[in-house]
């Protein structure tokens, strides 16, 4: 299944984005450029806040640690040196999860990481926040039984796959380089190897890339890769905004 | 963290006036809702309220906690409330403005403190194990009322939420998953509901369900909380200027049509979903429901 994006759909913020997939639910605000504190002012370059808010109860370390890796991956792709001293303000707010989420067999901050990054991304764009470039993010998880692995696997599919060996996340930009990896789990350089490629495939194979679960069909187009999904969602809204040009 | 930007003094004016006028920015009558929307996700005890523009969502969960030893028959409800900047740029995390510290009372007072939930039925074993229920109020949207949108929330989602069955043997408690057992509903025993009335002119002019331009404009708020039956759970007057006491009557009865009118919006909504989670029909017979 494709991810399903809304993008632009709240009132307040700046720019918000609405994702769900395979049974995660984030709702993305950003707001920027903004005025920034004091003592966050950077003199050359924006500062860029990123905050993901639990689906229940407040934020703990996993949170802090998610918003780190955010945080990093993000400031590489926005231009903060063409809007210095002024803020970026990143909200992710997790809606839901899927129901099996919690014994799933991986690390639960590894899968929705891909989720998260997905949704800031639109969140931004969404923003007109100016970019380098965009990325695409990817969970491959390697079961310890079959050797195969699984790549943007649902909670459900992991389940059944148990043990899981290793799961790894890779974000790549526009261009096709690695931004992100995050690996956890016990793998040989090989199979990270074998991973990082399934992953390219899936999140931006020029022609005749592996699509997100097989013989998927989106307007007739089989085997969809995730930047084409982008693409695709971009293009929508643009269309959607540039409206009025066709009316006559 | 940049403030709120405050309103102009022309847009301040003009909201005035108009509202000698007898009209408002928006069109509606002064004692009229904005259009709201409820829908539930997948999961039970997720509710989703839009009113207006304001959206609110409130997710229930529960989760086994030892009960506090001064109340050992009863279990623990707790309602959050935090505010983060996708609602405003103007809400800062770990910061609490007063909109939210008075959001928060109210709540606690409206709903926590009328014994909405009858907190006796989530004790599993007296002074040992109860259910922890908490409500988490997401303010993703906010355009003013958001008092009357997160009570809405609330209760919606308390009432469509559901808690695994327990099998208590002795000093032994199984929590029974939902495969295993069907949830069983929340023992609730009233709904109550707020009204917020915002007054203009020295308490000339009351308006239900302000939005944020309103809000910024208006002397001061009266909070009326209460249930269908017209129990009355509390009044709150925030801001200075006096209030006549016979135009406080007026204001409970136009609140108790208000109650009333979204006590059955929501039970509609309620047996809308029912009705689709119910696809078989056998819902009735999986109850593991007691009758009280």
């Amino acid at each position: 299944m494709a991810p399903e994006a809304i993008l632009s759909h709240l009132h307040r913020a700046d720019g918000s984005a609405t994702y769900t997939h395979n049974g995660y639910c984030i709702i993305g605000a950003v707001n920027g450029p903004i005025e920034v504190q004091r003592r966050d002012e950077l003199p050359e370059e924006a500062t860029v806040e990123v905050n993901v808010r639990p689906a229940v109860g407040v934020g703990s370390p996993k949170e802090r640690h998610l918003e780190t890796l955010l945080h990093n991956t993000l400031r590489s792709i926005i231009l903060t040196s063409s809007i210095p001293r002024t803020l970026v303000q990143i909200t992710l707010q997790v809606r839901s999860l899927p129901e099996e989420e919690a014994d799933c067999g991986i690390d639960s901050s590894l899968a929705i990481l891909p989720h998260l990054l997905h949704t800031s991304l639109l969140a931004l764009l969404s923003a007109s926040i100016p970019l380098s470039t965009v990325l695409t993010a990817a969970l491959v998880a390697i079961p310890s039984v079959s050797s195969s692995p699984l790549i943007s696997p649902t909670a459900n599919q992991l389940l059944r796959a148990k043990p899981i060996r290793s799961a790894h996340v890779f974000a790549f930009s526009g261009e096709g380089k690695l931004l992100l990896n995050e690996s956890d789990g016990v793998f040989s350089l090989q199979e990270w190897d074998e991973a990082a490629e399934a992953a390219e495939e899936v999140c931006c194979k020029e022609e005749g890339g592996v699509g997100l679960g097989e013989g998927m069909e989106v307007d007739g187009k089989e085997g969809d890769n995730l930047d084409a999904w982008l693409r695709e969602v971009v293009m929508d809204k643009v269309k959607w905004e540039t409206r009025w040009r066709g009316a006559k | 963290m940049p403030r709120e930007a405050e309103i102009s003094l022309v847009e301040r004016d003009f909201i005035q006036k108009a509202l000698e006028e007898g009209v408002r920015l928006d069109g509606r009558d002064f004692n009229a809702f904005r259009p709201v929307e409820l829908t539930f996700g997948d999961e039970f005890g997720v509710a989703d309220v839009q009113l207006g523009k304001t959206r609110v969502i409130v997710r229930v969960s529960v989760d086994v906690a030892v009960p506090p030893p001064e109340r050992k028959f009863d279990g623990v409800f707790q309602i959050i409330t935090e505010f983060s900047p996708m609602a405003s740029p103007a809400f800062e995390v770990g910061r609490p403005t007063d909109a939210e510290v008075i959001l928060s009372r109210v709540l606690e007072k409206a709903i926590r403190r009328s014994n909405a939930l009858d907190t006796e039925s989530l004790c599993i074993i007296a002074g040992l194990k109860c259910f922890a229920l908490r409500a988490d109020v997401h303010v993703v949207d906010h355009d003013g009322g958001l008092i009357d949108a997160s009570c809405i929330a609330v209760m919606a989602a308390l009432q469509h939420f559901r808690r695994p069955d327990v099998i208590v043997e002795g000093e032994k408690a199984i929590v029974l998953s939902a495969r295993e057992r069907e949830p069983i509903p929340l023992s609730i025993l009233h709904q109550p509901l707020s009204v917020t009335f915002s007054y203009y002119e020295e308490g000339n002019i009351f308006l239900v369900d302000a939005d944020l331009a309103e809000e910024q404009v208006r002397q001061g708020e009266i909070i009326v909380t209460m249930n269908r039956h017209g129990e009355i759970c509390q009044i709150n007057k925030y801001g200075g200027a006096p209030v006549d006491p016979l135009d406080l009557l007026n204001l409970n009865n136009i609140a108790l049509q208000k109650v009333k009118d979204m006590s059955k919006f929501i039970q509609q909504k309620l047996d809308e979903d029912a009705k689709r989670r119910d696809a078989g029909g056998l819902m009735a017979e999986l109850s593991a429901e007691n009758a009280r």
